[in-house]
């Protein structure tokens, strides 16, 4: 026990001591704050005002109202300048002729400031009432969102002009084409949770990435770092004095809490900023696009709120238990190999279900009581992205959580028993890098 | 006598080789004992059962009078590998209460330790620095220190010597010599025979994974017998050639150019060598009758062409 401690404070200290575990653990939440918040940054930007020319085909008020509707359009709670600066052309019986000289302004000219450059061109025709299409003509057509947008502001001013036009009373019209906005809130146990759905993803996509993460980076240097044992020749001294799976051990236990380490960093860091920062979260949350806007918002008081102790405690007993089980397979498959290079192709079989792991989320989240859900609960590769997944978005019954912890102790108990015994005779074996064949021999006979 | 190691009847295969065949070795407490023989004879993979990392396919091996092998015995042995190695981001201070720890010492008793073994290498400035920032002759004594830290019973060195500068090389058998005085039991490994002739009280030889000698230096010196003279010569190395190629007076010639061990033929004397020798005025600096130097009884019980090391290397499977 004395000799395991030994390890694992070696592996820590040695790791944490690093510049790269300080640089990794400062730059990390930078890069992933920059990625996050500098596109929905660049978004808005780009989605400065919109300068667009209508072209009326139609008489009556139908073109005035697409105008004022376009002008007036504002995204929700936001003080940016106005979208769409609007020129209206009256061409009824000439739109071919119109629309043609008003593309011919569209394009650079803004740039060389003129001041009617034209970013788009919407053509309104009898026809558009009719089959309900518009067309439209336009530098920033392959901005999704922004067509998206110009949909859903030209859509009540047409429906509205249809109605009207079949007589329907105005102000009727008016209440008829209102806004519908879902609002969502989570129930668990019967008791409203204050979490919203947007919230309740965020969380378990927080949870499996972070697993993912950690698993990838630190699951890896459990490998490189075996590696690097036979490298460097020093397994050979440490062989003589420990058990291998001691040594294997304290390794996986040793870097595991280096990612414990700069998880709780992180964590305690957002926290911390999280307690006086929600404000200025919620602000920045708003003034981003819609992309950003959704992780940002949940960042907020109710995502936070959303976090059970019991929640935390399964995430935490599955991110252990789905540690030790993916490290020890690393440990393996660096021991299998004789440089770092070697492991590029060996460690596929132990990559590739931490892969599918986070892509089982997105099936989790739509049905976490689905086939899937329940069979890969109980499965020891997913179980640590599945259990925590499901317990975040449904109330499962405390058997079933209790029966996967004890299939993923047992699990672990078991490649730790083969990974031992792959470890113990890879360590010493150099040359050649190991077939699967040969590993299936060190197990029997080691 | 009792024996600290006691290999009986040994053997380790490999894929496609047998490593170490139907070998016994009794290594006496205390002392220098040798196990000499040439690269590829199963010297390290002896070495490595002996401390439990490889484990025998057929014998059996006993440690401290009668203790199987086991890694509980690890506090009680020094082990220096062939293939040295550190971890290179480590202090050499930390470095060293970790290979400490690893025997089972206390954290405290193991730095402790490490710095006065530092001290008395002489490297004691360094104890603060990364591993990598030393020279080779210095990562050397750094694990080299790791071996004896613990203060073990039984210390097994394989190949101490190789790549050390004559004064690194010094240093390190003044330390061997003293750890077998203060009774501990020291057993090295070597293909170099000078440095073994010079330090061992007992040796074996093995070639092919087999022992082909097993006796105190005195004993084995003795059972080779033969009358063997040491010369030097300064000129007229073809002359000298022709004389020492003489059958009716040299058995067996062991010729280094400018200098040569002869064993001299059963009618020949050292009388009428050295007479022809004179009149061939080949410049004679040294002429001396001697025993058989553990070189030449090597080559002899060896081979030459044993000596050369097999092309492919050692692959553990």
């Amino acid at each position: 026990m004395h000799k395991i401690l030994a390890v694992i404070r070696r592996e820590f200290i040695e790791r944490v001591r690093t510049r790269a575990f300080v640089i990794s653990t400062v730059l990390f939440p930078l890069l992933m704050g920059t990625f996050t918040v500098l596109p929905a940054i660049l978004l808005r930007r780009a989605s400065g005002t919109k300068h667009v020319a209508v072209v009326e085909g139609v008489e009556g008020t139908f073109g005035v109202r697409v105008a004022q509707a376009l002008m007036a359009s504002r995204r929700r709670d936001t003080s940016a300048p106005i979208p769409f600066a609007v020129v209206r052309i009256r061409a009824i019986g000439r739109v071919d002729a119109v629309r043609d000289s008003a593309l011919g302004r569209t394009g650079l000219s803004r740039k060389r400031a003129v001041a009617d450059g034209l970013d788009g061109v919407l053509v309104l025709t009898e026809e558009t009432l009719r089959s309900g299409k518009i067309q439209y003509y336009g530098t920033n057509v392959g901005s999704i969102a922004e067509m998206r947008r110009l949909e859903g502001i030209l859509q009540p001013v047409v429906q509205r002009e249809r109605l009207e036009r079949l007589g329907v009373d105005p102000g009727v019209v008016l209440k008829a084409v209102g806004n519908v906005d879902l609002v969502t809130q989570k129930v668990a146990e019967g008791k409203l949770t204050g979490q919203s759905g947007e919230a309740t993803f965020g969380l378990a996509y927080g949870m499996v990435f972070i697993l993912y993460l950690t698993l990838m980076i630190y699951g890896s240097q459990v490998m490189t770092s075996v590696v690097e044992e036979k490298t460097s020749r020093i397994i050979e001294v440490l062989a003589s004095s420990l058990r291998p799976f001691e040594l294997m051990l304290g390794k996986v236990i040793g870097v595991g809490l280096v990612g414990l380490f700069q998880l709780s960093i992180w964590a305690g860091t957002a926290l911390y900023l999280g307690s006086f920062g929600a404000s200025f979260m919620g602000r920045m949350g708003g003034d981003v696009a819609d992309a950003g806007a959704a992780a940002a918002s949940a960042g907020g008081a109710s995502f936070l709120s959303a976090i059970s102790p019991a929640l935390v405690i399964i995430f935490l007993v599955l991110f252990i238990l789905g540690f030790l089980f993916y490290a020890a397979m690393f440990a393996a498959v660096g021991s299998m190999c004789s440089t770092v290079q070697d492991t590029q192709q060996v460690m596929m079989p132990v990559t590739l279900p931490i892969m599918l792991g986070i892509m089982t989320i997105f099936a989790l989240v739509n049905d976490p009581n689905g086939t899937l859900g329940r069979v890969i609960t109980f499965i020891p590769f997913w179980a640590p992205f599945a259990l925590p997944v499901r317990y975040s978005i449904t109330p499962l019954p405390l058997a079933e959580v209790l029966a996967s912890i004890a299939m993923m102790v047992l699990s672990v108990i078991g490649v730790a028993w083969v990974a031992g015994r792959v470890y113990r005779v890879g360590i010493l074996s150099y040359g050649k890098k190991a077939s699967f064949r040969d590993v299936a021999r060190w197990v029997r006979t080691a | 006598m009792t024996s600290v190691v006691q290999v009986e009847r040994v053997t380790k295969r490999f894929a496609g080789h047998t490593a170490v065949q139907d070998l016994s070795i009794q290594v006496p407490a205390g002392g220098i004992f040798g196990l000499l023989g040439p690269n590829g004879a199963g010297k390290s993979t002896t070495i490595r059962m002996i401390l439990n990392i490889l484990t025998p396919d057929e014998g059996r091996i006993t440690l401290f009078s009668g203790e199987t092998a086991s890694r509980d015995l690890s506090a009680r042995i020094g082990y220096l590998p062939e293939e040295r190695g550190l971890y290179k981001k480590m202090r050499v201070g930390d470095h060293l209460t970790f290979l400490g720890e690893a025997k089972g010492i206390a954290r405290g008793a193991a730095r402790q330790k490490g710095l006065a073994w530092l001290d008395r290498l002489g490297i004691a400035d360094w104890t603060m620095r990364k591993v990598e920032d030393l020279s080779k002759g210095m990562q050397q004594k750094v694990q080299f220190i790791g071996a004896l830290l613990h203060d073990p019973d039984l210390v097994l060195l394989d190949e101490p010597f190789s790549g050390l500068d004559p004064v690194n090389s010094q240093v390190m058998k003044d330390v061997v010599v003293e750890i077998a005085r203060s009774g501990k039991t020291v057993l090295f490994s070597t293909h170099i025979m000078e440095q073994a002739e010079r330090m061992c009280d007992h040796i074996v030889i093995i070639a092919r994974g087999q022992k082909v000698v097993d006796g105190t230096l005195a004993e084995v010196k003795r059972e080779f017998g033969g009358r063997h003279v040491a010369l030097t010569f300064t000129r007229n190395g073809d002359r000298a050639s022709e004389v020492l190629g003489d059958r009716s007076l040299v058995e067996r010639v062991d010729d280094y150019g400018a200098s040569a061990e002869v064993q001299l033929a059963p009618g020949g004397s050292a009388d009428r060598l050295l007479r022809a020798l004179v009149e061939g005025d080949v410049g004679l600096s040294r002429f001396e009758v001697v025993e058989a130097s553990l070189q030449s009884i090597f080559i002899a019980k060896v081979g030459a062409e044993a000596a050369v090391a097999p092309a492919q290397e050692v692959v553990h499977a």
